[in-house]
């Protein structure tokens, strides 16, 4: 049942030599080598609001189980973006067309995922907003 | 101008009763326009033997709130060895061996420092490769 996420990183002009990474992970639980069974699926939300928006809401169960979070901005408008934190610490922002793929601990109850659009009004238009979380069964705390 | 691409591709064939095919590419700019990242502190290479925590980078060394991205890989093989991701005193999650993340920060110094840190799972050798790309 394995799942992976592979990354490409490349430059050819961002320093003297050319920058090429990728890496390919198989999504595992936490501490083992049992692949991750777990997913929220694909899910597609429109935000049109600046206040913080939970995305996804932490189990205090998952704390310190395997979980990955993929999001990404589909907005066409580069200067769009999202601002994204966790237990009310930003952790970075996501503009048109940026995407990230991040492990999240859930660490108690307050360890929400949350994303603001934090510069749209009503005259910028909505932003798509994809996102996938990839993770453990919370209802057996086990790595079987 | 650098022109930085990243591409991430999901796969599973037996997640679900569906194969999962998922995609994307982005083009690495500075905050809210079209123009690239031009600065990067290069692909480097960490092994801490110290389950003490490290600040991988301090938010005051980067210009406040823009568009940063940091690329992290765990580089070890044995499966309970991880490196536990924070930005300032708030835990984002694990990267376990094998795993990679990549994380936008905006290395906030508006309230408090947000320092990009990371904490091994034990005092054995763990070693990270990690890049920044920033404004």
């Amino acid at each position: 049942m394995a799942t992976t996420a592979t990354l490409t990183l490349a430059s050819a002009d961002i320093a003297g030599d050319p920058v090429s990474v990728s890496k390919i992970a198989t999504l595992t639980k936490a501490g083992s080598t049992n692949d991750l069974d777990q997913s929220s699926g694909l899910n597609r939300v429109h935000l049109r609001s600046t206040a913080n928006k939970v995305l996804l809401a932490a189990n205090a169960e998952g704390s310190d189980l395997a979980a990955k979070v993929y999001i990404i901005n589909k907005s066409d408008d580069a200067s769009l973006y999202l601002t994204v934190t966790i237990n009310a610490q930003t952790i970075g922002k996501l503009y048109g067309g940026d995407f990230l793929f991040i492990p999240w601990s859930q660490t108690d109850i307050h360890a929400n995922i949350e994303v603001a659009a934090t510069n749209w009004t009503s005259s910028t238009g909505d932003i798509p907003v994809e996102y996938a979380l990839f993770h453990e069964d919370t209802d057996f705390l086990t790595n079987a | 101008m650098a022109t930085t691409i990243a591409s991430i591709n999901i796969t599973s064939t037996d997640l679900l009763s569906d194969s999962l095919s998922l995609s994307a590419i982005a083009t690495l700019t500075t905050a809210g326009s079209s123009t690239g990242l031009t600065q990067t502190g290069g692909l480097a290479r960490k092994t801490t033997e110290s389950a003490s925590q490290y600040t991988l980078f301090a938010a005051t060394n980067y210009t406040d709130d823009k568009a940063h991205k940091i690329y992290l890989k765990n580089m070890e093989t044995s499966a309970g060895l991880y490196f536990l991701i924070s930005i300032h005193d708030v835990e984002v999650g694990r990267i376990y061996a094998g795993d990679w993340a990549l994380i936008p920060w905006s290395a906030d110094t508006t309230s408090d420092n947000a320092d990009f840190k990371i904490t091994p799972s034990t005092s054995a050798s763990h070693t990270l490769e990690y890049m920044i790309i920033h404004e």
